[in-house]
């Protein structure tokens, strides 16, 4: 406490300096009837020597992802993020400063989101992104709100949304969360038994506000059907898309397939998974969406003399200006964050991001040719592509299979009852570019021992 | 100037990948999925993309960089082995869907840090997960929509503001889907009970307010105002972003409210650089715990077969949904990061929080005297009035430039231009708006008393400049004043590449 406080021991020339006499009477404002007496009932103050002690012993006691073979991801990816960008994220500058309301003396951080900007711009091909949200989740909710507000007064299904019927319990609440203040409905879109979406029943969306959609979908698929949502649907329902960011090295920017708004985890670009936050929410539409946006924009502008220099902008969107008509209630976002993102993106490169999207999906490939060569378990969308994460259906539950590969020091994957309670079977194992051959092949062994033992009639 | 987009070199990896494990000619994506054109991103070598963020962060200005009093925002020194803690594989390397044998220690900070918070705002129960301040008092806001729809008062869909509270007060319960009715405050800036009387009744679901208010004033009649709106059968929300001013010496419990969150960010020093990330847990009393987003941690002692760890000899820490949960307003558990890093910090003051609030309040109340002193000594007294008249300020407080607007033309804004050709950040113009003309100033509990004397000389010396020279301020930064009207109408909102 000592060494964070440079006024201990001046508090007496301070306060004789005002005339008064003791710390007390700086509080004399406060009525006695709510006054909170005596000390606080906390511990004693630690060193910076006993606190980092302390913190290595408590957090040394969890299992690290890296202590361990692992296979969880489930929308979080443990991808490799350059030493430079921790490095750089430190310079105080950046670190210790705050919402740059003086644009002149902050234009460092604002050049660097509206590069941000223009990165996501140009992965997500589509005209406009802000600064972040908080994450996948809110940013999703974000958009649908955002999809409401404009197209509600046109739409023939007023204050209807469709989601597609696998977003995963948690998603489906933080959306039922934001949105029930609005008296927004929220349906669901059905999917096919290979896990792409049914596109027959899509047309019950049309007239909507909106759809969300997620591309890989929750269970890794990767559907070309989504290229051809915005045509069923049609100009006055929003289509919007959640992305894994990296697959874009490969896959289809969903700009270029009629998506007017597109959202997702930034995290796996710039971020450790730090135990689910702080990540960062990527939030990008078109032009016609702008100004229902949420959240924070930086533009580029001038000086007064005529200098190129970056303010935030189009603020007349948010709370500050427009209080509870704002289009949303965010006001501290994730900027540091998004700005290890972009340090990210920017040492990647496109040819960088590309690699680095194979080096995720060849991992998966791998994964699911090695795991198809094993009798006892199935891989129920196995004719479709995947990007980072594949269902297997066990011939157990997959909890108890996750107990085994535990003992076995494994990490082994979700157990998908959680999400489906039905699915008690299903696994959803996930690989990245850290995953290494000799993982998948360990990963390939367990199961088959594990799946054998659980199989009546089958010798591993 | 220097752009990133404008870096083209042609190998352009900045950090060369390993091969894929496996050949990556045949990956088997559908045909219509095959991205045809990647993106334009620049191709930087590792040393240029150094260089270019290096520069970048010349150009920022940051609490380290110097003074930065920025009302309401609690600019306070960032300890930096709360970066290091927070880099640990410990929490670093960890995914929320991990089993609880695998998080013991994790759980074991996050309950210390649900007591903690607790305790220090009297509130009977804590969930980590919001994480920001606004997703804390929109989470608080659905907590009581719950408890009235438990209770069948589904005619109580009005919440209640002053005109000095902050934006995300109504934009929260707006959200949330409550109608929002501002009131005014008194003219010395303090809340006004009969305004207060004459709004509430059986539709009124709660007050949100903060205390100090946002003019850095304890509100006297904060338990009266309590009163009123219990009386009527509504909640009370304290807006916790300036809890910094009375940790130890006062809590939202005692002063009569149902819930708080807290700005983790702002209190417990979670750098936010540029804006975030943030973090906003909330604290309820009983009646609303049933009710919070789940789960919460929970410990029982340690029972036979549980994996012991150093940190659960006694206690085994788990993951509990409370009874009547609203959800979730986070994917998983909130920004853990941060609440590591606020773990850490609250660690190094303990009980002695108490100090670190006196210290708040005492540079605060330093600040104006010192300003007050200074600008009486150089004739300028006249320029600014108090914002609330008052003998004691909190952790902040506001002056009105309205005067000087008046006799020169000179605004806060203008004043706050001139502050940045001293190396100073501004403090928060033009909020809250009920004072005309305003300036905010927090010094928070870090800045030492010289750095404080200095600024209150260089400050007066701002209000004695040529009224030509503030206007064209600032002229010692990197780019002199911004256009924002321009920016709005000519929006270009990322790289014009095709301006090439
Ligand atoms: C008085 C007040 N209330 C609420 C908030 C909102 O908190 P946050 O920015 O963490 O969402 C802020 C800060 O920005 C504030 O100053």
């Amino acid at each position: 406490m000592v060494d964070q406080l440079p006024n201990l021991g001046r508090e007496k020339e301070m306060l004789e300096a005002m005339g008064l006499s003791s710390m007390d009477d700086l509080f004399s404002d406060i009525p006695e009837a709510v006054r909170m007496n005596g000390e606080l009932p906390l511990r004693g103050p630690q060193s910076e020597e006993e606190i980092i002690a302390d913190a290595r012993r408590i957090l040394g006691a969890n299992v690290a992802l890296g202590d361990r073979v692992n296979f969880l991801g489930a929308g979080l990816n443990r991808n490799y993020v350059p030493a430079s960008v921790f490095q750089l994220i430190t310079r105080g500058e950046f670190l210790t400063s705050y919402t740059p309301y003086q644009p002149e003396v902050s234009q460092g951080m604002l050049q660097a989101m509206w590069e941000f900007q223009t990165l996501i711009s140009e992965l997500l091909c589509l005209e406009v992104a802000n600064l972040s949200v908080y994450d996948g989740s809110t940013a999703a909710a974000e958009a649908i709100t955002c999809a409401v507000r404009v197209h509600n007064r046109k739409a023939t299904q007023k204050d209807t949304i469709y989601i597609s019927e696998l977003i995963p319990p948690a998603r489906i609440s933080v959306i039922e969360n934001y949105t029930q203040g609005g008296g927004v409905i929220v349906k669901t879109l059905r999917h096919n038994s290979d896990g792409t979406l049914n596109l027959e029943s899509l047309s019950e969306a049309a007239g909507s506000c909106g759809i969300y959609v997620e591309q890989p979908n929750p269970l890794g698929v990767l559907d070309g059907g989504l290229t051809r949502v915005k045509e069923i649907i049609g100009e006055s329902t929003a289509f919007i898309v959640g992305v894994s960011p990296v697959s874009l090295g490969l896959i289809e920017a969903p700009g270029n397939y009629g998506a007017d708004i597109v959202v997702g985890e930034g995290q796996a670009l710039g971020s450790p998974i730090t135990y689910g936050g702080p990540l960062y929410g990527i939030f990008a539409c078109t032009k016609a969406y702008l100004r229902q946006m949420p959240g924070r924009i930086v533009g580029r502008s001038i000086d007064v003399d005529g200098k190129e220099a970056f303010c935030l902008t189009l603020s007349t969107r948010e709370q500050h200006i427009r209080r509870h008509r704002a289009t949303s209630n965010i006001c501290t976002n994730e900027t540091l964050i998004a700005l290890m993102g972009a340090m990210h993106m920017s040492l990647l490169g496109p040819e960088g991001l590309q690699k680095l999207a194979q080096r995720n999906m060849a991992a998966c490939q791998l994964a699911k040719k090695k795991l198809s060569e094993i009798p006892t378990i199935a891989i129920p969308h196995a004719m479709n592509c995947h990007f980072n994460e594949f269902v297997v259906e066990l011939p157990g539950s997959a909890s108890d299979c996750i107990a085994y590969l535990d003992t076995q020091g494994l990490i082994g994957g979700y157990d998908l009852s959680n999400w489906y309670p039905q699915r008690r079977n299903w696994l959803l194992v996930s690989f990245s570019d850290q995953t290494k051959e000799t993982e998948i092949e360990l990963l390939t062994a367990h199961l088959a021992v594990w799946s054998a033992s659980v199989s009546p009639g089958v010798s591993a | 100037m220097s752009h990133l987009f404008e870096h083209k070199g042609a190998g352009g990896k900045g950090y060369s990948q390993p091969e894929s494990i496996m050949p990556t000619d045949n990956l088997q994506i559908p045909s219509s999925l095959i991205r045809k054109d990647l993106p334009k991103w620049p191709r930087l070598s590792e040393p240029e993309m150094v260089r270019h963020y290096t520069w970048l962060s010349t150009r920022n200005f940051g609490i380290d960089t110097g003074f930065y009093p920025l009302g309401s925002c609690t600019m306070k020194h960032n300890p930096r082995v709360n970066e290091v803690i927070a880099q640990l594989p410990g929490i670093a390397d960890l995914h929320p869907l991990q089993p609880e044998h695998q998080i013991q220690g994790t759980l074991a900070i996050f309950h210390e840090m649900q007591e903690m918070l607790g305790i220090c705002a009297g509130m009977d129960a804590v969930t980590l997960q919001p994480v920001a301040g606004a997703q804390g008092e929109f989470t608080a806001i659905r907590c009581f929509q719950e408890y009235f729809r438990k209770r069948g008062e589904l005619q109580r869909t009005k919440v209640i503001v002053p005109d000095s509270a902050h934006g995300t007060n109504p934009a929260s319960a707006s959200m949330a889907g409550f109608e929002i009715i501002e009131i005014p405050s008194q003219e010395d800036g303090r809340i006004d009970l009969n305004a207060l009387r004459a709004v509430v009744g059986d539709d009124t679901a709660a007050m949100m307010i903060t205390n100090p208010s946002t003019l850095g004033v304890f509100e006297p009649e904060i338990a009266e105002a309590a009163e009123i709106v219990h009386a009527a059968g509504g909640q009370m929300y304290y807006d916790g972003a300036n809890f910094n001013a009375i940790l130890g010496l006062t809590s939202p419990g005692i002063m009569g409210f149902d819930a708080v969150h807290y700005n983790l960010h702002k209190t417990f020093s979670q750098p936010h650089g540029g804006g975030g990330p943030g973090s906003g847990p909330i604290g309820v009393k009983s009646h609303l715990a049933e009710f919070l987003p789940g789960p919460v941690v929970k410990r029982r002692p340690v029972l036979s077969g549980d994996r012991l760890t150093s940190v659960n000899k006694e206690w085994w820490y788990h993951w509990q949904e409370p009874e009547n949960s609203i959800g979730k307003v986070q994917q998983w558990h909130g920004n853990s990061g941060a609440v590591i890093r606020s773990w850490a910090f609250y660690r190094r003051y303990g009980r002695d929080l108490k100090t670190m609030s006196q210290h708040a309040v005492l540079n605060a109340n330093y600040l104006r005297y010192k300003i007050m002193q200074e600008a009486e000594a150089k004739g300028v007294g006249h320029l600014f009035c108090d914002g609330a008249p008052i003998d004691v300020v909190k952790h902040e407080f506001t002056l009105s430039f309205a005067p000087m607007k008046e006799e020169m033309g000179i605004g806060a804004m203008d004043i706050a231009k001139g502050l940045l050709d001293r190396g100073y950040m501004a403090p928060t113009v033009y909020f809250p708006l009920i004072v005309p003309e305003c300036m905010m100033f927090e010094p928070t509990e870090t800045e030492s008393k010289d750095v404080l004397d200095e600024f209150a000389i260089k400050f007066v010396e701002v209000l004695q400049e040529d009224p030509d020279v503030l206007h064209a301020a600032p002229i010692t930064t990197k780019v002199r004043r911004v256009d924002e009207v321009y920016a709005a109408r000519n929006l270009v909102l990322s790289y014009p590449f095709d301006e090439e």
